[in-house]
């Protein structure tokens, strides 16, 4: 991979919107409530073992006015809020307006691991205790998984590569690789790039047969996107640079058995980590700190500890925001990397050279101040895992 | 598995065989598996709902939610023939194919894989058809695509896969390629959710861009397949991208669709195929079920019986919900201009 610059970043955590609530949650890593329910999507009420935590005081018309927000899902409302706050963030707009580049240059690249579970639990209610004749269609095409980075780019006017990124919870480093081959073909200026995931009861249902909530998980939501452009384009309109993505690396390692499908495996993680520094031409001794993607899922949080450990060495340390922030699934990775942007501290709201993460969410050893390296993993649940080598700007 | 990942997994076995790559024959950790659909495993779900809303939350069985999520067709297509690269679902729904293909070719081209598994599966489900209806798109009996009296699509299913390697890993194993990838173009109308944009401007920087990262020019193209869903403003639209892009010129221009049906996401990965096909034999497919021409259609359509002619270089055209466009380039072996660094705006 060629580095990439970060220009930008636009963020909707269960934390609240913006960086500066981000930031605050991984400085203070006070886990979200165990129950965090307020909107008027379904009463959280009727699975009380199960810890959810949605964005807190989530409203949208406070971002993108009233008109037009009745015909979107929750999916899609986050995404173009966090799409609108990264574009600003990164100056290719202001005040509403485009201030560098152009609609034809600028794209969006973004995970979703569950489509909008929302809108499809909405019409199968309509169809199976109705009939589907009556399925409302102007809520079919949200059923569509990449629909809400169809809205983001008729919201915000964006002309180029328009792309759905489906990988479970690696799907936002994979869009990174996504977005990187994009930029080295020139098919955009700037890219948008993250994920995104909205809470709905199915979800919560589903997460919650499996037993997943009950034991220190929490399910979160959210999108978070950093807008990326090649260096010499963020150099050329003196865009502020956060941080440089600086290599990509992934793996499949299938389970031995054939019946298995749910797989929490280290190979994984160990290759994927292994391809990334490859990528960034760095040791593991460069890395300074792991952002991982363990959220309180104990077979998995250990596949993955296990994989980083065994390629960066026991001394390694190791974060875990989304104990803070809730697993957000397709977004975790771009959250992963939000947080990496703030531990760095070259962004406005990090506080470079002090603490910048709570204690409670260092997993292992110790975290150095202004660390000018990091290393993002993720792990699939069926076998796969992608790392992300990033590093802070030159100074 | 689902039925969307059976039906990716048996597409995968078949296209191995075709490309004569036996299981072990496969640069496993080289392999990558990309696949677009619209829905994936939107059985398992629609399953999955239906125990709930009928008989509540502890009826829905807990084996069976793992089983859901696009993510599982490469999953699955990489646990059947052993791929270790990176596994990718892009859901783009009816561009779904091109976007897959399309990008599976970049990750060879940029050195990240020797091998892609890759394409695209769709089934049809209840709800996809409901809403389908609903947004009175579906034609009462046939799909008569570009006709004037055409009413709209027929939805179908399946999946296509391709098996596309680097051409040094091709010459390595004493392969015979059975077509090239030239370049494919991306752009989003960022206009309406279902509908094209009138001006059709998307769509044309998209298909002019596959044209020129293929090192090609409008006159080398011999046939264009067609997205050709059958409906009014899908085809009205497509008609003048057509026409604005290759001028006075009357390319033959056809749809599958009026054969296979619409098959969402795995459309333009099947057609792709076809595209393959009329590549080795030369034969245009036909747009079945023209009657009567419609002057807002004027373009040179493949009409009812195959045609034969020159077939070097295609291009498969595909639009979707989001208001995607993609456009990819397909051709004969060697007669594509050799790849050349990537044009800086």
């Amino acid at each position: 991979m060629r580095e990439l610059a970060v220009t930008g970043v636009g963020v909707a955590s269960t934390a609240g919107v913006g960086l500066p609530a981000f930031i605050e949650a991984i400085q203070s890593g006070a886990r979200p409530p165990f129950r965090d329910v307020r909107s008027d999507t379904f009463d959280g009420s009727k699975y009380p073992l199960a810890g959810i935590a949605e964005v807190r005081g989530f409203d949208p018309t406070k971002y993108l006015g009233n008109k037009g927000l009745r015909s979107l899902d929750r999916l899609t409302k986050l995404l173009i809020v966090a799409t609108r706050l990264a574009l600003h963030d990164s100056g290719l707009k202001k005040d509403g307006a485009w201030a560098a580049s152009s609609p034809d240059r600028v794209g969006i690249v973004v995970s979703n691991a569950y489509g909008s579970l929302e809108a499809i639990t909405e019409l199968d209610r309509v169809a199976t205790l109705e009939d589907a004749r009556y399925i409302n269609p102007s809520r079919f095409p949200l059923t569509v998984s990449n629909t809400a980075a169809g809205y983001a780019s008729i919201w915000e006017d964006l002309r180029a590569v328009n792309v759905s990124v489906s990988d479970g919870n690696c799907g936002a480093l994979d869009a990174l690789e996504c977005a990187s081959v994009f930029l080295a073909q020139s098919r955009a200026d700037a890219l948008l790039v993250g994920g995104a995931e909205a809470m709905s009861e199915a979800l919560v249902l589903a997460f919650d047969r499996l037993g997943a909530l009950a034991n220190g998980a929490r399910l979160g939501e959210g999108a978070a996107l950093i807008a990326i452009e090649k260096p010499e384009m963020a150099g050329s309109r003196a865009a502020n640079i956060l941080a440089m993505v600086a290599g990509y690396g992934t793996a499949f390692v299938p389970p031995e058995r054939e019946g298995s499908l749910v797989h929490a495996t280290p190979d994984a993680v160990e290759q994927a980590i292994a391809y990334a520094l490859a990528d960034a031409a760095m040791e593991a001794r460069d890395i300074e700190v792991v952002i991982s993607g363990a959220c309180g899922l104990q077979a998995f949080d250990q596949a993955e500890l296990t994989g980083i450990l065994r390629t960066l060495g026991e001394g390694a340390c190791v974060v875990a925001p989304k104990l803070a922030l809730g697993e957000t699934l397709g977004a975790g990775g771009a959250m992963g990397i939000l947080a990496a942007i703030a531990l760095m501290g070259a962004h406005a709201g990090g506080t470079a050279g002090g603490p910048t993460v709570a204690a409670d969410l260092v997993l292992r050893g110790a975290l150095r101040a202004a660390p000018r390296t990091a290393l993002v993993t993720s792990l699939g649940y069926y076998g796969n895992a992608s790392a992300l080598v990033m590093r802070a700007p030159s100074r | 598995m689902g039925r969307c990942s059976a039906m990716a997994v048996a597409a995968a076995r078949m296209a191995l065989a075709d490309a004569g790559l036996k299981q072990g024959e496969l640069p496993r950790r080289r392999t990558v598996v990309v696949i677009g659909t619209t829905m994936g495993e939107a059985e398992i779900l629609g399953e999955l709902e239906r125990d709930w809303i009928v008989r509540g939350p502890g009826a829905v069985r807990r084996a069976h939610i793992p089983r859901y999520g696009s993510t599982l067709l490469p999953i699955h297509v990489a646990r059947a023939t052993g791929a270790q690269g990176m596994v990718l679902a892009l859901p783009a729904a009816c561009a779904a194919g091109n976007y897959a293909i399309g990008f599976a070719a970049d990750l060879i081209r940029s050195g990240r894989a020797d091998v892609a598994i890759t394409g695209a599966a769709e089934l049809i489900q209840e709800l996809q058809f409901s809403g389908f209806v609903r947004l009175a798109a579906m034609a009462p009996e046939k799909c008569q695509p570009f006709d004037l009296n055409r009413q709209g699509l027929l939805l179908g299913e399946g999946a296509g896969l391709l098996i596309v390697e680097s051409e040094a890993h091709a010459l390595k194993r004493g392969a015979r390629p059975q077509a090239e990838i030239g370049g494919y173009g991306l752009s989003c109308d960022a206009y309406h959710i279902t509908r094209p944009r009138p001006d059709a401007s998307g769509s044309i920087r998209a298909m002019r861009d596959a044209i020129r990262r293929s090192g090609l020019s409008t006159g080398d193209i011999d046939f264009v397949n067609a997205h050709g869903t059958g409906t009014k403003q899908n085809d009205a639209a497509e008609a003048k991208v057509v026409r604005e892009v290759f001028g006075t010129r009357r390319i033959p221009i056809s749809s599958m669709k009026s054969m296979l049906g619409h098959c969402m996401g795995a459309a333009s990965a099947l057609e792709a195929i076809g595209c393959v096909f009329t590549l080795e034999t030369g034969l245009y497919p036909p747009t079945i079920g023209y009657e009567t021409r419609d002057p807002e259609c004027d373009v040179e359509v493949v009409a009812n019986v195959a045609r034969t002619g020159k077939a070097d270089i295609v291009v498969n055209n595909s639009l979707a919900f989001g208001g995607y466009n993609a456009v990819s380039v397909l051709a004969r072996p060697g007669v594509l201009p050799p790849p050349q660094p990537a044009e800086v705006h």
